[in-house]
Order: C-alpha cells, then sequence, then structure tokens
C-alpha cells in the first residue's frame, strides 16, 4: 500500500499541472454520464408514444389525427442525447490523450534530466541496463496504462456515483443492501492487490536485470566472440530469463484473477439483493406490487453497481505495471544530486595557486585509497603525476572535478575550497581528458565542438589540427560530416583518444587534466602533438598524468604516489639525481640500447 | 504470426484449456441474463420456490464464472509467457551467433530494445489474446444470431454497424501500424541517447554538457511524445465514434420500426430486447477492434524480431571437435576493407610466424594493427589473401577450435560485472584459485586482487569501474592466459601500466608461457625490444619485419618511431 501512496504522489507531482485539463475532463465526463443516464428516457417515451399512435391509428374516429410528429420529435432528442454524449467522450478522451503523452514525456525528459544531476558514484555501481529499462519498460507501461485506464477511471468514478444518486432516490434500504457486499470485495481487493503489487514488483526488477544482463553483454559482444564465450553468455541470459518468466508468472496472475473474482462478486450481489429483496417485498411494508417493481429495478442496479468496478479491474494488470513503474522511476528520483553550495563564490580562472591539502579519500567506507595527498600548484605550472597503476592517480583527478569529494582534507583554488565553487563554474574552468575516452553519437565535428556546441568550423578544425587528427578526418569521404557513435566510430584507440584531445583543446579550460590522454597513440604521433599540448598547456595550470615519462619530462613539478602516497617529488633532474622510485622508472622505460 | 505459432504451439495444452475455460465464462455470461429475466418474473409472481432454486443456480453460476476467469488467466499466462521466454531466448540465441558485424550493423543498444520492449509487446498481445479470442466470436455469433431473430428485416441496420465498426478499425489498424512503427523507433532512439549518457557521464559532466544532452535527449523524446499523442488520439477518436455509431443504428432501427409499425405492430415490443442484442454487438467488436489495434503494435515489434530472426551470421564456422592447433601464424597477401569503407585497410599484408615465437607489431595510430590483430581472432574475414592459424585457413578452423587457440586481450579491456573469479572462469570454467594465482602472477594481477578483502571474489561493477585503469588491463590478460592459449595476443594490453609492472609482466610471459605465440602490439618499443621479430605497419602495410636492431639499422619508420623514445641524455648526464 505505500507503493500505491508513493504512486500518488509521484503521478500527483506530474499531473498537478494539468489541473484545468482535468477539470476539463470531469466535467466533461459528468455532461456525458448525464446523457446517458438520461437518454433511455426518451427511448422509454418513444416507445409509449409509438404505443399511442398506434392505438390512434388502429382507432378509425383519430386515425386522421394520429401523427407520428411528436414520436419523431422524442427521437430526435435521444438521437442529440448521444451526440452529446460522443461529443463530450470525444473532447474528454482527447484531452486526456494530450495529457498522458505529455506527462509521460515530461517523465522521461525529467528522469533524464535527474540522471544528469546524479552523482558519479551512482554509475559507478549500477547497472547501465537496468536504469535504461526504466525508459524502454517501465515508463511504456505507464504510458499504456495512463493511455486506456484514466479515461475509464473517470468514466467509472461518474457512472458509481451517478448511480448511487439513482439508488438512494429510490429506496435507501434497498440502495445499502446492494452495497452490502461491498466491504468483502474491498478486503479481496485488498488483498489480491497487495500480492498482486509484491509479484509485479519483482517482476519489473528482473527484467530490469535481464535489460542489466542483456545491455552488459552485448555491449561486450566483441569479448564474447574473441572469447568464444556464446554459450556461456546463453546460459547466463537462460537463468535471468527464467527469473523474469516465473516472476512475470506470479505478476500476470495475481493482477489477472481481480477481474473474475469481481465478476463473480458482482453475480454474488445480484443473488444477494434477489434475496433479501424478496423477502423485503414479501414481509415489508410496502404494497406488495410496488416493493415487487422496487426488487427488479434493484436488480437491475446491483448489476449497474459492479460494472465500473469491473471495467477498472479489467484493467488493473496495466494499472499495477504503472505504480510499480511509478515506484521504479522513483527510486532513481531518490537518489541523492551532486551536492552544490549554498551561496556559490565565483570562479574565474586560477589567479595563484591550487592547493591539495592532506586529502584522505576512500570509494568504499573503511577501505582508504588516498591517505594524506598534499599537492600545492602555482599557476601557470605543470604538474606531472606518475606512478604504479591503481596508486589513486585518477582518483586524484576524479577529486579535483569533484566527481567524488575528498573525505577530510580540502582542495582549495586562491585559498578557496572548491566545494563552494558551483559545480557549473568549477567544471567549465577544468578540462579533462579521460583515461577512457568516450564519444557520442553525432558527426565528427559535433563531437570535437561537444565542450561548446555553438563553436563554429573554424575552431573545429583548427582544434583538430592541434590534436594531430585533422588529416585524418579530411581523409574520410564525408569528413567532418562523417556521422559516428561510440560503438561505431571510424576510429582506432589511438584516434579516439586524438579527439578526445581536440574535443578539450576547443574549450580552452583554465586547469587542464590529462590523464594518460595519448597512452594509445603512437610515440611520433605523441611527439607531434607535444609541441601543440605544450603550447595549450602554456601559461595554463595542467596536471598530466603519463606512464611515458617522456611526455612529462618538462614538467615544473613531478609527484610521485604510490599506493595513495606521495613518496617523491621534484623536477625531473632533481628525482633522476636523488635516484629513488622515479629514477628506477625512467631507466625501465627508456630504450638505451 | 507466422513467426509466433510455432511458440504457441510449444504450449498446446495450456492453450486449450484457457480457451475452454473462457468459453465457460461466456456461457456463464450468456446465460446469466436469461436467468434474471426468469428470476424477475418469479418475483413478480412472488414465486419463492422459483426465486429460490434460480437464486442458487445463479451462485453455482457465479462460482464457475469466478472457477472459469481463474482458470483462463493462469493458463493464458502460461502461454503467454512462455511464448515470450522462448522467443525471447531464441532471439538472444541468434545474436549469439552473429558475427560482430552483424550485431555492429544493429547496434548494440538496439538489440536491446528488442530483446525487451518488443518482446514485451507480444507477450501482451497472446495474452490479451488468449482472455478474448474465443470470447469475442462466441459473443459476437450468439447476440447477433439474437438480433436476427427478433428483427430479421432489419438485418441491414446491423451489417452497416457493423461494417462501419470493422472498416474504421481497419483504417486505423493501418494508421496505428505506422504509428507504432514509429513507436518504437523512437524508443531506440531514447535508449540510445540515454545510454551513452550513462556510458559517458563523466565526460558530459565535465564539459558541463548537462543542458544540451537534455536538449538532444528532450528531441528524441519528444518526437516519441508526439506519436504517443497521435495514438492517443486515435484511441480517443475510436470510442466515442463507435457508440454514437451504435446508437444512430439504433435511432434507425426505432425510426423504421415507428414508419412501419401500422403493418408490424408485435415489432413495438421487440424494440428494448434488439437495442440490448444491438449493444452486445457492438461490445463484441469494439473489443475485437481493440485487439486488432494491440495486435498491430505487436505485429511490427513481431517484424522487427524476426528481422534479427532472419538474419543469417555473416561469418559462419565449420563444424567440427575443438582441438586447439599449433601456434604458427600466417598471412598469405591479405587486403581488407572495413564493411562500408571504400579503401582498404590492410593491403597486401604477407608474414610468417612460428609457434613459441614472439613477435612484435608497431605503427602509427590508424596503421592498422588492431585490424591486422581481429583478422586472427577471425573478427572478420579479409577480403583477398588468407590467413593461416596452426596451417590451416581460418576459415576452415570450428569455432571451438579457433578460440581455443587464440586468446586475444582487446585494447579496450572489458570486464563482466559479478566477480574476478567469474569473469576468469568464463574462459576456463574449471579453474582452480591456483590456477587463477598463476595467471595473476604472471600478469602482475595478483598483487592488487590479493589485497582486496575478497580477493579472487572481489566484485566487478559495471565498466569494470571500480578497478583502475591499469588494475582493468592486468586483468584482462590474467583472462587471456589463464587456459593457456597456443597463441597470444596482446593488443596495447599494457599501455596502462608503468614500466615498472609491464616489464615483470613480459619477463614472467617469457618464462611461463615458452610454448605460446605471442603477439605483442604497442607503442612502446621498450615492449617489443626482446620480439623475435617486429613487423612495422604503415598505413595498412607490412613496411618492415626484422628484429630490433635491424629495423633500427634499416627500416625509416621505426628509427622514427625509435627516436622519440630514447632517452634524454643530456637529461642524465
Ligand atoms: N569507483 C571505485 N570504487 C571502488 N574502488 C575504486 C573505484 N575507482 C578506483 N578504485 C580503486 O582505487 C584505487 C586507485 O585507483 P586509480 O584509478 O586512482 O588508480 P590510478 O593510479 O589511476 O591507476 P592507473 O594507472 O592504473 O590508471 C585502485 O585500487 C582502484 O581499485
Ligand atoms: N569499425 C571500423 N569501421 C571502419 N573503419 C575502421 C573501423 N575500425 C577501424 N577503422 C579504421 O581502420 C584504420 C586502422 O584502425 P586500427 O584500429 O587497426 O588502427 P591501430 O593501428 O590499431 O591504431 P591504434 O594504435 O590507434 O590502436 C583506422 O584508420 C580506422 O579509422
Ligand atoms: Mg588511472
Ligand atoms: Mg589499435
Amino acid at each position: 500500500m505505500s507503493d500505491l501512496k508513493n504512486a500518488s504522489k509521484y503521478y500527483w507531482h506530474y499531473f498537478k499541472r494539468y489541473w484545468f485539463g482535468f477539470a476539463m475532463t470531469a466535467i466533461l465526463i459528468g455532461i456525458s454520464t448525464a446523457c446517458i443516464v438520461i437518454a433511455p428516457t426518451y427511448l422509454g417515451r418513444a416507445v409509449s408514444e409509438l404505443t399511442t399512435y398506434l392505438q390512434h391509428w388502429s382507432n378509425v374516429a383519430t386515425r386522421s389525427s394520429a401523427n407520428l410528429g411528436t414520436f419523431h420529435k422524442t427521437l430526435l432528442v435521444y438521437l442529440g442525447l448521444y451526440l452529446g454524449d460522443a461529443g463530450t467522450l470525444f473532447i474528454a478522451s482527447m484531452i486526456l490523450a494530450r495529457i498522458t503523452a505529455y506527462s509521460t514525456g515530461t517523465m522521461r525528459v525529467g528522469l533524464f534530466r535527474k540522471m544528469q544531476r546524479m552523482q558519479v558514484q551512482y554509475f559507478d555501481s549500477h547497472s547501465d541496463g537496468d536504469i535504461l529499462a526504466r525508459y524502454t519498460s517501465d515508463l511504456d507501461n505507464i504510458f499504456n496504462a495512463l493511455n486506456q485506464a484514466l479515461i475509464e477511471i473517470f468514466l467509472s468514478v461518474a457512472q458509481f456515483i451517478g448511480l448511487l444518486i439513482v439508488m438512494f432516490n429510490q429506496n435507501t434500504t434497498m440502495a445499502w443492501v446492494t452495497m452490502a457486499s461491498t466491504p468483502v470485495a474491498l478486503i479481496i481487493a485488498a488483498v489480491v492487490m497487495k500480492k498482486a503489487g509484491v509479484a509485479v514488483n519483482h517482476q519489473q526488477d528482473d527484467i530490469g536485470r535481464l535489460n542489466g544482463y542483456i545491455n552488459e553483454q552485448v555491449t561486450a559482444q566483441k569479448v564474447i566472440i574473441t572469447n568464444g564465450l556464446q554459450k556461456d553468455s546463453v546460459k547466463g541470459f537462460l537463468k535471468h530469463n527464467q527469473k523474469v518468466r516465473e516472476s512475470a508468472m506470479s505478476g500476470q496472475i495475481w493482477s489477472g484473477v481481480l477481474n473474475p473474482l469481481m465478476q463473480g462478486m458482482s453475480l454474488l450481489n445480484t443473488a444477494i439483493v434477489i434475496f433479501f429483496g424478496s423477502w423485503f417485498a414479501l414481509n415489508g411494508t410496502l404494497s406488495t406490487g410496488a416493493a415487487l417493481a422496487l426488487v427488479v429495478v434493484f436488480v437491475n442496479y446491483a448489476q449497474q453497481y459492479y460494472q465500473p468496478i469491473m471495467s477498472l479491474t479489467s484493467l488493473y494488470g496495466m494499472i499495477q505495471l504503472a505504480i510499480t513503474g511509478a515506484r521504479r522511476v522513483d527510486e532513481v528520483r531518490n537518489q541523492p544530486d551532486e551536492v552544490e553550495p549554498a551561496d556559490s563564490k565565483k570562479l574565474s580562472g586560477i589567479k595563484n595557486e591550487l592547493q591539495i591539502d592532506d586529502v584522505h579519500f576512500s570509494y568504499l567506507p573503511g577501505k582508504e585509497i588516498l591517505h594524506g595527498v598534499s599537492i600545492s600548484v602555482h599557476k601557470g605550472e605543470m604538474v606531472a603525476l606518475v606512478g604504479p597503476t591503481g596508486s589513486g592517480k585518477t582518483t586524484v583527478m576524479n577529486l579535483l572535478n569533484r566527481f567524488y569529494d575528498v573525505d577530510s582534507g580540502s582542495i582549495t583554488i586562491d585559498g578557496m575550497d572548491i566545494r563552494d565553487f558551483s559545480l557549473k563554474d568549477l567544471r567549465e574552468n577544468v578540462g579533462i581528458v579521460l583515461q577512457d575516452p568516450q564519444l557520442f553519437s553525432g558527426t565528427i565535428a559535433d563531437n570535437i565542438r561537444f565542450g561548446d556546441p555553438k563553436a563554429n568550423m573554424e575552431q573545429v578544425i583548427d582544434s583538430a589540427k592541434q590534436a594531430n587528427i585533422h588529416d585524418f578526418i579530411t581523409s574520410l569521404p564525408n569528413g567532418y560530416e562523417t556521422f559516428v557513435s561510440d560503438e561505431q566510430s571510424v576510429f582506432s584507440a589511438g584516434q579516439k583518444q586524438l579527439m578526445s584531445i581536440a574535443r578539450t583543446i576547443l574549450t580552452n579550460p583554465q586547469l587542464l587534466i590529462l590523464d594518460e590522454a595519448t597512452s594509445n597513440v603512437d610515440t611520433v604521433t605523441e611527439a607531434n602533438i607535444q609541441a601543440a599540448m605544450d603550447r595549450v598547456i602554456q601559461g595554463r595550470t595542467s596536471f598530466v598524468i603519463a606512464h611515458r615519462l617522456k611526455t612529462i619530462l618538462n614538467a615544473d613539478k613531478i609527484v610521485v604516489l604510490k599506493d595513495g602516497s606521495i613518496i617523491e617529488q621534484g623536477n625531473h633532474e632533481a628525482l633522476l639525481a636523488e635516484d629513488g622510485f622515479y629514477a628506477g622508472l625512467y631507466r625501465n622505460q627508456m630504450v638505451t640500447d | 504470426m507466422k513467426v509466433l505459432m510455432p511458440y504457441i504451439k510449444r504450449y498446446r495444452k495450456d492453450a486449450y484449456i484457457a480457451i475452454v475455460s473462457v468459453i465457460a465464462l461466456v456461457f456463464a455470461t450468456l446465460w446469466q441474463p436469461r436467468l434474471l429475466q426468469v428470476i424477475m418474473n418469479a418475483i413478480l409472481k412472488g414465486d419463492k420456490n422459483v426465486i429460490f432454486q434460480q437464486g442458487i443456480i445463479l451462485i453455482i453460476l457465479a462460482v464457475i464464472g469466478i472457477i472459469a476467469g481463474v482458470v483462463n488467466t493462469i493458463y493464458s499466462a502460461h502461454v503467454a509467457l512462455g511464448v515470450a521466454t522462448d522467443l525471447r531466448a531464441d532471439l538472444y540465441s541468434k545474436v549469439q551467433t552473429f558475427a560482430y558485424a552483424d550485431v555492429e550493423k544493429f547496434s548494440a543498444s538496439n538489440l536491446v530494445v528488442r530483446m525487451t520492449n518488443d518482446i514485451n509487446q507480444v507477450q501482451q498481445i497472446v495474452m490479451a489474446g488468449f482472455q478474448q479470442i474465443s470470447r469475442i466470436p462466441l459473443l459476437f455469433i450468439g447476440a447477433f444470431i439474437l438480433a436476427m431473430v427478433t428483427m430479421p428485416q432489419q438485418w441491414w441496420v446491423l451489417i452497416a454497424m457493423m461494417a462501419i465498426v470493422l472498416g474504421v478499425s481497419w483504417y486505423s489498424y493501418k494508421k496505428m501500424s505506422n504509428y507504432f512503427a514509429k513507436t518504437q523507433q523512437y524508443i531506440e532512439d531514447v535508449n540510445t541517447v540515454a545510454r551513452e549518457n550513462l556510458m559517458g557521464i563523466r565526460v558530459v559532466k565535465s564539459f558541463v554538457q548537462e543542458p544540451h544532452e537534455i536538449s538532444k535527449f528532450s528531441k528524441a523524446s519528444d518526437r516519441l511524445t508526439k506519436v504517443t499523442a497521435k495514438i492517443g488520439y486515435n484511441f480517443a477518436i475510436l470510442m466515442p465514434a463507435f457508440f454514437l455509431t451504435a446508437n444512430i443504428a439504433v435511432v434507425i432501427a426505432i425510426y423504421i420500426v415507428g414508419q412501419n409499425v401500422t403493418v408490424h405492430p408485435t415489432y413495438l415490443a421487440a424494440i428494448t430486447s434488439f437495442i440490448s442484442y444491438l449493444m452486445q454487438i457492438l461490445f463484441a467488436v469494439i473489443n475485437g477492434g481493440f485487439l486488432m489495434i494491440m495486435a498491430s503494435r505487436a505485429n511490427i515489434s513481431l517484424g522487427r524480431i524476426d528481422e534479427v530472426m532472419e538474419t543469417d551470421p555473416s561469418m559462419t564456422y565449420v563444424k567440427g571437435d575443438s582441438k586447439p592447433v599449433a601456434g604458427d601464424i600466417e598471412f598469405d597477401h591479405v587486403t581488407f576493407t572495413y564493411p562500408g569503407d571504400d579503401s582498404p585497410t590492410l593491403e597486401d599484408v604477407s608474414f610468417t610466424v612460428k609457434a613459441g615465437e614472439m613477435i612484435g607489431i608497431v605503427g602509427a595510430t590508424g596503421s592498422g594493427k588492431t585490424t591486422l590483430a581481429q583478422l586472427i581472432a577471425r573478427l572478420y574475414d579479409p577480403d583477398e589473401g588468407v590467413i593461416k592459424v596452426g596451417g590451416t585457413d581460418v576459415k576452415q578452423l570450428s569455432e571451438e577450435s579457433l578460440r581455443e587457440t587464440v586468446a586475444y586481450v582487446l585494447q579496450r579491456s572489458t570486464l563482466f560485472s559479478g566477480t574476478i573469479s567469474a569473469n576468469l572462469r568464463q574462459v576456463k570454467s574449471d579453474a582452480t584459485t591456483s590456477q587463477m594465482q598463476w595467471a595473476a602472477n604472471i600478469a602482475q594481477a595478483s598483487e592488487f586482487i590479493e589485497r582486496l578483502p575478497l580477493t579472487y571474489d572481489a566484485p566487478v561493477e559495471e565498466r569494470s569501474s571500480n578497478f583502475s585503469g591499469g588494475q582493468k588491463q592486468r586483468l584482462s590478460i590474467t583472462r587471456g592466459i589463464i587456459a593457456k592459449p597456443k597463441i597470444l595476443i596482446l593488443d596495447d594490453a599494457t599501455s596502462a601500466l608503468d614500466a615498472q609492472s609491464e616489464k615483470l609482466v613480459q619477463e614472467a610471459l617469457d618464462k611461463d608461457l615458452t610454448e605460446t605465440t605471442t603477439v605483442v602490439i604497442a607503442e612502446k618499443i621498450s615492449s617489443i625490444l626482446r620480439a623475435d621479430r617486429i613487423l612495422v605497419l604503415d598505413n595498412g602495410r607490412i613496411v618492415g619485419n626484422g628484429n630490433h636492431k635491424e629495423l633500427v639499422d634499416s627500416n625509416s619508420v621505426y628509427q622514427k618511431i625509435y627516436l622519440t623514445q630514447k632517452a634524454r641524455e643530456e637529461g642524465m648526464s
């Protein structure tokens, strides 16, 4: 039931802006229901008018005065009422269709917006496919449910209210009798819905996991093929598939049985009305004739009473999916956002220095990765971070850009903690070339101007030239307009890194971070772009991580990180002279014949 | 539907039970009004016995209805989920027979949508089908016959009404098909944008491009929203239009009765029942119509599923037992062009490697090193020339033999989420801890694995995001060597390793995998110094083939690379 409450809150959030549309719908549906309720009386009148006409016509004396005029008029009114019904129903449905489509659209974009605000940590520890299932499965379910159930809910409620009014007007006792089985129906519904809720929750979670599995496997299809893992992959898939089958089975069954159960309740209720009504008629205060007529009328009402409930429960499977969908979308929406300072200070470049001061950090509580790292950099300096793999170099970069926040200690720019700047400000000043380059679907030009979509072609080409990728791009038949995506790029691994460098060069950041930006690039090309890089780095503060020490020989300061602690610091010459860890690394790598 | 039948047939028994129970349900539904008629008459007559008797029958009918309904739900679910599960399994297995180029053609993200969302559409229609399929025609036929009996000469009113309703349904079926096809397409687009934003979230954040990505996503999402709105509008027209049609039919019927009342006065009494039959027919037809529209979405999805099912893998393997072959490699005038490219990426490449040799491949970025390696692993087939592994054309090797012979450590290291040991056991299912340790020792991975609280059972997150770049690479080298392959290809597999670790990896490989042919692609000359031979690739051609000394002396491309990596003597002095 807490799911139901959450779902109400969720839909309220998206629906409240459409209050006017809903109000209109309610009015229109009210009119439409009124038309439907009134129309049969005109039908009855038409029939009786016809009877009168027949009587008049049969009688020779009155035959001349017999005419069908009033009959035709009544028929016209009847038709008019149904036109009114159709018209109002149509407009109401159109309004709801619009609300449905656009509110689902808002939910979809809202989820994406939320995703963009969330902490990197969430993505580092959750399956992509499970998140994606919210777009492709849960939101689709929500749309389907709204598309069909929303109007039905309105209609059913209107019918229900209409019937209650009519019933209580007729006879209060019989009206209560007709409603007598309602608590039982409610209890049954509550029990079934509880079971169904749990089952459908499982079902959608399993579908999310299945989606996660498929997404991860197919994304890594190259690994699967080259290692001949297809059979394994299918085996793993079958496990997930079977799980989905089982949980979906109980989900479908529990949400599917509500309708037949209510159908049964409807018949039972009719039986109750009949039994009690006959007893009431035969032992009551009314004249028997009138009482019996009343019973007949209420038998009809008893049937109609369950009609709205049955229409709604026949859509219950969908509705439950929408409730579960809301829960799953909400699960993501409730994740913490990246932390923004309450009142942010303005950051416009580094004026003096950047200071990393006694920083401790752990990804997982209790497993500290950085143990008191302190580095200070003056404006315009280039700092190189070297050290064995896993020593925490990328982690330092993650902290500089606030992908993660320090546990203790601080990072300051000109004495101000970077957590006091708005994320936008900070990141606009920090340009980072990541260890693992990632392209987006779009043209090559789009990818290069990713950091500044308004950049003109000249800037794009200039950056590409500096990153030494221009010649390759122009050799492609469509040049800069070649369509690429991350999976289907025309680039080799090294070329992709060059693209990633071009992308960063274009944004002209104040603080530049290069995390093994050229690890897959051959050393000749690397030497070529080194000149360009030197120019880019010139006057800018930069952090460079590289295993190829050749690229960092000119660094103002080389920081050697090992197991999360700084063990050496100084420039190339000084560190070689020290003959410590760095000197060892250097000698190992260089070809010295 | 052709695709679907064989799957439904597998659940024939459940399908029959579902249908029989739905017939029982229809029976209960149709009988109930008659029963009520009898009861009402009895009430009006005050006939207690009849009331009591028929009341009991009504209760029995209710119980039959409940049981039939529940049974129908259960067995329809059996069929629907059985079909969906089997179909999805077949689809997945099919994708697993694909060559890499086929996966690229469909794109991973689209394949995922087809295996989940599209399958779900099919599941829903099967479920709805078995709940409705026999109900609709039975209700329809029953009501139709009764209506005809009541007022035979108004047959054309009935037919006209049905024709209009069915015509409109058919028309919107066609139109909706079109919209649903777009819907599925747009869902794929939405999935693609969302997916690449998940994978590249760090890039988006570091360039502060959230607003831009949101507007990109909004565009894709708005297209979906618009088409779903159109679907909604179509539904919105249908329902009132159907009801209006029926009520116009009612008016016409009464009008005709009115005009002829002097000739057929008896019809006057029949009007009410005629109308109620008319409405029953209408409900049956409307349900059928909606089912048809739902089917149009499922039909689109089936088409999309079928498209994958009908794709023949662009590469086939000979059948045969899995037996690793020897570790020789031979390229004989190999030329290769990527699908959709117009100039070849590798041109006339020839070389041989003897079993147990270590060869290095160097060359500029984009010169074709990875491409060459991928051909050995048969990710693609060459346009011209022959590639032999262990003396046999790779096209003549069974898939199992090839995979057992060749281990390929990709340039972009990828592990699967789960645990370290699960990743290693994928390649060697019976790997013991000591075997894992042996491989991890060579790859210099044991150093950090053993420091993890769970060691080999330590979790691996998606995209191996909880490991550093160099750790990922060492784990994927570990996976590459654990099965002691005859041929090991390391495609720049130590690029993120520090020089120290890299040297240790190489020494260990030399020592422990003496019989393995090792192909090392590297940017760093230090990584391949000890190779028996080094191939120099330039623009897809082999321009040098010899050991380090020979190449340094005679090969200009190699010299250039070498020069950029020589120690800065002035720095040392
Ligand atoms: N998201 C994460 N969750 C948990 N642990 C992590 C995460 N990211 C990194 N680690 C751990 O933190 C340590 C430091 O990783 P980091 O990526 O900073 O290393 P690195 O110095 O950049 O190494 P490399 O040279 O291999 O890239 C490693 O032991 C790694 O396993
Ligand atoms: N899937 C593909 N489709 C079309 N062209 C491709 C594809 N993959 C690579 N190419 C092109 O083929 C050429 C060779 O790429 P390859 O990946 O073999 O280079 P490489 O030598 O491994 O480079 P690197 O050192 O950067 O890894 C490149 O010019 C690249 O643009
Ligand atoms: Mg790193
Ligand atoms: Mg490569």
